[in-house]
This record gives C-alpha cells, structure tokens and sequence, in this order.
C-alpha cells in the first residue's frame, strides 16, 4: 500500500492517444457486461434455479394426474409456459430496478452515460433469457412427455410449429411485463408486488366486467395467444400488450433518460 | 482537466448552485471545500451528466462528459461508495467496470492489490466496511487509466491510515499529470493534500486559488515586550494595527504587502523587541473556510434584517 506498489495501474500520460477521442462502446459489450450483471449476483442465481425448479417441478403434475389433467402435447408445454411465467418476468425486473435499489446507476451512468443505450442491452439480455427460458420450458416439456409415454400411455400429439412459437411468444410477452414494470418503477420491492398483485387485480375486476376480461387481463388474452386462438382475439391481444408492456416501456423509458440521479 | 462555466441548478424554488465556475489544471489536485448541504455533490454530479444544470455548462478533457465515447477512459469518478450492489463481490464490481471500459480484466488484480483489497476481493460489498467501499470505490475510478478523477468526500470511512494512503497515491497521480478534483467537509484532510482550493458555501464559491495564496491571505502575529513604543513604531510606518492580549498586535498581511520582513524591520529600526512575529492563522485553512462560510451565511440575514 505504499506508493512502490502503485506504479503500474495508474494513469501514465500517452501523448499518442487522445482519451477523449476513443471509439465508444460498442452494443455487443453493453449487452455482455448486462448478461453478466443479470446472473452474477446471488439472488440472480437463486433466481433462476428457482425458475427452472417450477418449471420442472409444475411438469409433474400432468404426468402424475393422467386421470384429471388432459394429457396432450399442448398440455405439457402449457404447464412450461405457466411455470416460466412466475418467476421469470421478476428476473427481468430486478435487472432493470436493481439498478436504483442498490443505485448502481450513479457507476452505470457514468460509465454509459447514453442511458437509452444501457436500457436496450438491459433488454435485449431480458428477450435473450425469455428465449433460453423458453427453449429449457420446451426440453422440460419434451422430457416430461418422454416419461409419459415411457410409463405406456398414449399422447395427443396436437403439437404444430405455430403453437411453437406462440409458446415462445407468451414466453416473451411475459418477461416484457416484468421489463415494462422494472422500467417504469424504479423499486425493487415495488416492482415485484406490483406484477403479482396488478394481473390478480385485474382478473378479479374481469369477474364483474366482461371488457375488462377480454382486452385489459393479459392473463385471459396471453392465454388465447399460447393456446394458439389467434382469431377473433388479436386485437384483444394487442391491446393488452400496449396496455401492459408498450405503455409502461415507454414511460419507463422517458423517466429513465430524463431522471436525476442521486 | 475540469472546466464548468457558470453551472447553475434548482431544485424548486431552493438555488443549490449558483454560478459555479472552477477550472482544475493536469497535475494539481483541486480540493472543493464546503459544509455539507453548500452544493458539492450536485455540482459534481451535474459535471459527470447524472444532473442537468439549469445553465451553466462543463466539460472534462476538453468534452462535455455525456459526449465521452467511453467516459471511464478519460475521467474517473467515485461519488458514492455504498453506491455498490451489496450482492457483488469486490473482484466482479471491478470486473464489470473493466469490461465497460474494454480494459483488459487483469488490470482488476492489479487495483485490488493497489488499494488492499486483494484478501477481499472475493467477499460480496454487502460485507465491506464504509472504508474498504471507498478503497473499492477508489480502485474502480482507476479501472479505466483515466487522466481526471473526480471523487466525492473520499476521505470519508478511511481510518488516518487509509486517508495517508489515499494522499500519496492522489499525489501521485497528479504528479503523472493526471487532474483531480475532490470534494471534503474535513478541513485538515483537504489542507494536507491538496494544492488548489475552491471553497463553496450556500451554493456559491467564496474563495478559490492556489493553496499556497489562499492560507498567506491571512495575518501576522507580533509580540512584544514594549507595546507602546511598538504601537507608535507601527503607525509612523503607516502598518494598520488591533492590540490583542498579553502584549500582542495583529497586522493584516493585506494580500502580501505586508511581511513580516517589513514588520521585523520597522522595529529594529526603533529599536523594539519583538519575542514572536509569525502568522496568526494557528488553525490554518479551518480558520480561512470557517471566515469564509460564516460570512457568506451571515450576508442574507444582515440582509434581511
């Protein structure tokens, strides 16, 4: 801790190279160093392998009640996508708020000071782990169905690659929320209550309205999305999802960039 | 270097900066002294864009710092030490500022060993002390080679140790041709280690200059023996005098055109002792920042009143 030891890692004047002038950083780096951010911690982790616990551990419900669960290949994969939809869209908002609970934001900033910049590789490493999720719901779904018919029982393969993606997309849409909430509440805490008491809110009040039900309860319109009941629906898809992830994304995004930090 | 032209900031209808314009220089290390709540944090943070200005405006290495490509290269700044997620052990808070910086990651072993964290280093920050923050948070502002730091109370934590350590290696940066600009309440802290100074006080800068000019500003203290031949000696030279007690006179050095060279000589040449001629200011800086503060709150009540 004397000044011999110091020699090296300070700053040593470079004529050469003017700092000021450096490239930027490149996207590919914000979104590593984001991916990095989102796992490393560990409730991130605790996080995630509390992820694919439900994941796996709702995939023993339909192979343990053949008699009262239908059992079919969209059942299984149904069971993923609900599992997926628990924990995951907290994950997504715990990347985006952590930053002001644990104000990491004061570095974060100065170290990108294009908030906007940060915010979309926070993002895309959210879209990157729905996708991961979503591939690891499918491989769950795939094992769960292997056991079924190991244990000789016959399977509805009702299975096509639009259901597919549609599972993806529910995936997705569902890790949206929890990026539209982190990102337009900056609280932990709040954050997390909110996305688990807003959607039940929501379905109790679609119990007295119809309306509600139909085009404000992303639970009731995703649901018409992962079963694959497209028609007659899209437009109640839609407006859910500007309700509930194009809205507060927006909002949330506005807020970041013009917000002070301290 | 750290230019800011005239920043000024609001929060409602509470001015918390006003006009605060300081220029820091490669190779000094600027210290920017105010109690707390005069506007140091939100100055700093306006310069490093985590703030907007009402007006004003700043520039670090020549550039506004929201126009640094990659900002960690060019300025280093530590304004928060528990600013740290608790979750994250020192090495991966250092790693993730390296990658940020495109440096290559063993520089991070380098920097803990720097500043002692390296026994440390794989513990998560929840479990630091305030000091060990600050030694982290310290580190991290050099992950980058930059050429300015900008750290706020980074004194605070550090046992006399730690606050010696941090001297030498601030020195030594600037030394390098590096520039620093570090904000303190700690009086003594600050005297030690800095060679400009720019005092703040209700969001206005009172006094700002070299060290050196800023301390010499001050008084001297002459004791004699013989008052009243001293007394009559001082006002033939045409010297402005207050008697003081036990037989003691203080002179106002008047910005250096009065030494005590000048005094020594008035009495010789009347034949006075003198048994002590120095400078007054026995609490140094302390004495000049709290005359200096304590002016400036006084001003709105006389004001007032």
């Amino acid at each position: 801790m004397t000044s011999t030891t110091m020699t090296q890692p300070l700053y040593t004047p470079h004529a050469d190279t003017p700092r000021a002038t450096l490239s930027g950083i490149p996207f590919g780096r914000l979104v590593r160093v984001e991916w990095v951010k989102a796992t490393d911690t560990r409730a991130s982790r605790w996080l995630l392998i509390a992820v694919a616990a439900t994941t796996v551990g709702l995939m023993l419900a339909p192979i343990f009640s053949p008699s009262s669960i239908d059992q079919s290949y969209t059942s299984y994969l149904g069971f993923a996508a609900v599992a997926l939809s628990i924990l995951l869209p907290v994950v997504s908002i715990l990347t985006l708020t952590s930053e002001w609970s644990q104000r990491t934001a004061l570095a974060t900033f100065t170290q990108e000071p294009r908030r906007m910049r940060v915010i979309t590789a926070k993002i895309t490493v959210s879209l990157m782990l729905g996708a991961s999720a979503a591939v690891f719901g499918g491989l769950v779904t795939a094992a769960g169905l292997g056991v079924a018919a190991a244990s000789g029982r016959t399977l509805d393969a009702n299975l096509n690659p639009g259901l597919l993606v549609a599972f993806l997309l529910y995936v997705v849409l569902n890790v949206m929320t929890g990026v539209a909430l982190g990102a337009l509440v900056h609280n932990s805490a709040a954050a997390i209550v909110a996305s688990f008491v807003l959607p039940i809110g929501f379905a109790l009040l679609g119990r007295a309205s119809q309306l509600v039900a139909e085009w404000l309860d992303y639970s009731t319109t995703f649901n018409w999305l992962l079963n694959g009941e497209w028609s007659g629906h899209t437009s109640q898809i839609l407006v859910s999802v500007i309700l509930w992830v194009a809205i507060p994304l927006a909002a949330g995004l506005l807020r970041t960039v013009r917000r002070e930090i301290d | 270097m750290i230019t800011t032209t005239a920043l000024t900031k609001s929060y409602g209808n509470a001015r918390v900066v006003s006009d605060v314009s300081l220029h820091c220089e490669p190779g000094t290390i600027t210290g920017f002294l105010g109690p707390n709540g005069a506007g140091k944090s939100t100055t700093l943070k306006m310069i490093v864009g985590l703030a907007r200005p009402d007006h004003g405006s700043s520039t670090v290495g020549g550039h506004p710092f929201v126009d640094l490509p990659n900002p960690t290269r060019v300025v280093g700044t530590l304004l928060d030490p528990s600013a740290m997620h608790s979750g994250r052990t020192g090495r991966a808070t250092l790693a993730i500022a390296a990658r940020m910086a495109g440096v290559p990651t063993t520089r991070v072993g380098e920097l803990l060993d720097l500043v002692g964290l390296a026994d440390a280093a794989d513990r998560r920050v929840g479990d630091y002390s305030l000091g060990m923050r600050q030694r982290l948070g310290i580190a991290q502002t050099l992950v980058g080679e930059p050429e300015v730091l900008i750290l706020d109370e980074p004194a605070n934590g550090l046992d006399p140790e730690g606050i010696a350590w941090m001297r030498g290696l601030l020195r030594d940066f600037a030394d390098r041709g590096g520039t620093v600009l570090l904000s303190s309440h700690l009086l003594h802290e600050v005297q030690a280690t800095v060679d400009h100074l720019v005092v703040i006080s209700r969001g206005a800068v009172v006094a700002s200059g070299r060290l050196a000019d800023l301390l010499a500003s001050s008084s001297l203290l002459i004791r004699t023996p013989d008052p009243e031949n001293l007394a009559r000696a001082l006002r033939a030279a045409r010297i402005d005098y207050q008697p003081g007690p036990d037989q003691t006179f203080t002179v106002d050095v008047l910005g250096g055109r009065v030494t005590p060279e000048m005094v020594a000589r008035v009495a010789l040449e009347q034949q006075v002792l003198l048994t002590e001629l120095r400078q007054s200011d026995s609490g140094g800086l302390e004495q000049l920042f709290f005359s200096l503060t304590a002016a400036k709150t006084a001003q709105p009540q006389e004001a007032a009143a």
